[in-house]
């Protein structure tokens, strides 16, 4: 599953990033890597993604969530 | 003299400690051949003299940007005795990824646990020893906003110097020159996240499981209400930023319309020449003014916006903006200082302040001036009344609204490509900072230093400006036909007219790139011909233009195309000599500041030339 598809309120666990290395050093130096849990806060058709992950509230581009592959988690 | 440079991620405070640490005595320029804006200072403590480096705000080490780059030659350069790495306490997991990378530079530094009062508020506890121990350089608890804490980092900061410490632990990464692989990278990434939780066992006790949205934020992130929330928020900021300049404003005021007459007085009785009398009553007594005005608007909005920022309110703004803005390159956070341009150029102006980058905020200064500010909007209609019925007013109002839009992707084509370049251009990966309390004095602190700042600046530039202007339109008779500016202006006439603007409009156009209170007053001189051109220019609003006659002759005298391309010219034109003041202010870049100038007044003038041919078709 991408990351765009997930509900508000899903736990979910970053299974793989596929980015180029520009998109990957912005999104892992804010602190999304591969294996790190996140929660989906808030996913609003056309708005940002807002995430919770490692402590902080993120809001990601939609077109950039769709290159992160995740895993829906308990 | 022993070096000090500032790390830390954007956020995390690090703005609030070199404000704090250095107060007036600091410098801002550009790090050399850089779009980058470089920040130095210096303190004294216990009677030695330290200096100060704020290095650019970035979430990494890894050479992504400019302002990796820079950070990342600085520190390895050695030139920094010590690093003083900031880290956000309420988010220590993630911030502590720049402390892994700077592990891998060797350098001695200090750590500052900074938001201890956020961290705290969410039950966070931190075992700082614990941490120290294991980094094996100090670590500090802290609160950047509480001018308290001082004593202590400067202590800490004193004897580090004296015998510093470097980072005893450090990641697991590939010792290579080459070009690193995207597995590569991926892999030393998490290693640098598993350091960091090896680290941070047992230093950390709770953690926040699941994020929980505030009530405020379910409606500031609603994607229409949200927006409608976010404009609210700042127009009232706006307003608040009024309130607190109309005072100063007003006492400005004062000094030109009650000092003029007995400078001009007692100066002529003494039989002092013409032309010092003009400086010292009208030129001298404005500039005062202005520069006063200028710095009660940068303390306004300075006050209004370092609240929203502390609070975190922008951040939600820029989320909300960011698709909108992002198509002219700007950063969503460049809303507000837009929003206020339609009150003021100088308070959008200064309110880029917010943006992360030079860059970004000279292109979002650049896309300020282009918005109408509240002046033209009382100048507009009446020109547009003695031309036009209302229903044209309006219309026109329309029309220009419509221009602003176009304006701005102009601007982003012209300015974007070199002050946004398209490879930084990421889409939306930001941070919601957590709500904060705002810690006024701080704040208070803050906003009077730039103001402070500003009014100094300003008085040598509105002086040249206005010795420039006072000297072309000085006029020893009283009479127009004597000024520098007539001349000039009859004999350009043939030129201005192909740009659809008589030598008489054209110099009210040219008026309003000084002030655009000048216009009318301008106007009322160039037509009316009841008042000197100076006392039209400098007394702008005491003058009082009698809109009758005034209507009456100009729209005798002037083709409804004229007008229109006239009005259209003002509007674009460069905004007003305290906006350019404070553009050059902000931006410390004379060169980008010239061309922006140049830009507007161009285009002012393309602008009126096409509006004027077209205009005539159908007029």
């Amino acid at each position: 599953m991408k990351l765009n598809e997930l509900k508000e309120g899903t736990m979910a666990s970053v299974l793989s990033l596929d980015a180029d290395m520009h998109l990957l050093s912005r999104v892992t130096s804010i602190g999304v890597t591969e294996g790190t849990r996140i929660q989906v806060v808030k996913n609003d058709k056309k708005m940002p993604i807002l995430i919770y992950v490692r402590e902080t509230l993120l809001a990601l581009n939609r077109k950039d969530c769709e290159k992160i592959e995740v895993e829906v988690i308990g | 003299m022993s070096t000090i440079a500032l790390l830390g991620q954007p956020n995390s405070g690090k703005s609030t400690v070199f404000n704090q640490l250095t107060g007036a005595r600091q410098h801002v320029g550009n790090w050399p051949g850089k779009t980058v804006e470089k920040k130095d200072g210096s303190f004294s403590y216990n009677g030695k003299k330290y200096e100060l480096i704020d290095l650019p705000g970035s979430y990494a080490l890894s050479g992504n940007s400019d302002e990796e780059i820079i950070t990342e030659d600085f520190i390895k350069s050695g030139k920094a005795d010590l690093v003083c790495i900031l880290v956000d306490a309420s988010q220590l997991e993630r911030s502590m990824y720049m402390v892994s990378e700077f592990a891998l530079l060797d350098k001695p530094a200090v750590l500052l646990l900074n938001m201890m009062d956020v961290a705290k508020k969410q039950n966070k506890e931190i075992d700082d020893k614990l941490l120290s121990e294991r980094l094996g350089i100090p670590v500090l608890p802290f609160t950047a906003a509480d001018g308290k804490e001082y004593g202590k980092l400067k202590d800490m900061l004193e004897q580090e110097l004296s015998a510093p410490h470097k980072l005893v632990s450090k990641p697991w990464v590939v010792d290579s020159g080459k070009e690193k692989s995207i597995d590569l990278v991926k892999a030393e990434s998490e290693a640098k996240f598993q350091w960091v939780a090896e680290m941070l066992d047992g230093v950390t006790k709770t953690k926040t499981e699941k994020y929980e949205l505030s009530k405020f934020d379910r409606v500031a992130i609603r994607p229409v209400l949200g927006k409608l929330v976010s404009i609210g928020i700042i127009l009232l900021a706006f307003l608040v930023a009024m309130i607190v300049c109309i005072p100063f404003m007003s006492l400005g005021s004062m000094i030109p319309k009650y000092s003029s007459g007995p400078i001009s007085d007692a100066l002529t009785s003494i039989n002092v020449h013409p032309w010092l009398v003009s400086i010292f009553s009208l030129m001298i007594p404005n500039v005062i003014y202005f520069s006063l005005s200028m710095a009660a608007f940068v303390l306004g909005v300075n006050l209004v916006f370092g609240f929203l920022e502390e609070v975190g309110f922008l951040a939600r703004a820029a989320y909300q903006f960011d698709g909108v803005l992002s198509k002219i390159g700007l950063q969503g956070k460049a809303v507000a200082p837009l929003l206020m341009g339609f009150g003021c150029t100088i308070g959008g102006s200064c309110g880029t302040r917010v943006m992360d980058n030079w860059g970004q905020k000279m292109l979002a200064m650049a896309a300020v001036w282009a918005i109408p500010c509240a002046s033209i909007w009382s100048i507009i209609p009446v020109v547009s009344g003695m031309f036009f019925p209302a229903w044209g007013t309006l219309l026109i109002c329309l029309c220009i609204l419509l221009y602003v839009v176009f304006m701005m992707f102009i601007v982003s084509k012209v300015f974007g490509k070199k002050l946004a370049p398209i490879e930084t251009r990421t889409g939306m990966i930001m941070e919601l900072p957590p709500y904060h309390k705002a810690h006024w004095k701080h704040i208070w602190k803050e906003a009077f230093f730039k103001a402070l700042d500003i009014f100094l600046r300003a008085l040598r530039t509105v002086t040249i400006i206005s010795l420039l202007f006072w000297a072309l339109s000085y006029s020893g008779s009283g009479a127009i036909e004597d000024s520098i500016l007539y001349k000039i202006g009859t004999a350009i006439e043939p030129v201005t007219k192909f740009f659809g603007m008589g030598w008489r409009t054209f110099m009210a156009f040219l008026s309003g790139a000084f002030a655009k209170e000048a216009v009318l007053g301008v106007l009322n001189a160039v037509f009316v011909g009841d008042n000197s051109l100076l006392n039209a220019t400098f007394n702008a609003k005491t003058a009082g233009a009698d809109a009758g006659s005034l209507s009456t002759i100009m729209s005798n005298s002037v083709s409804q195309a004229e007008a229109l391309a006239f009005m259209f010219a003002v509007t674009f034109n460069i905004p007003c000599v305290m906006a350019l003041s404070t553009t050059y202010r902000e931006s410390h870049s004379l060169k980008w500041t010239a061309r922006v100038a140049i830009f507007y007044f161009g285009s002012a003038l393309l602008l009126s030339c096409v509006v004027y041919h077209v205009a005539s078709l159908f007029l």
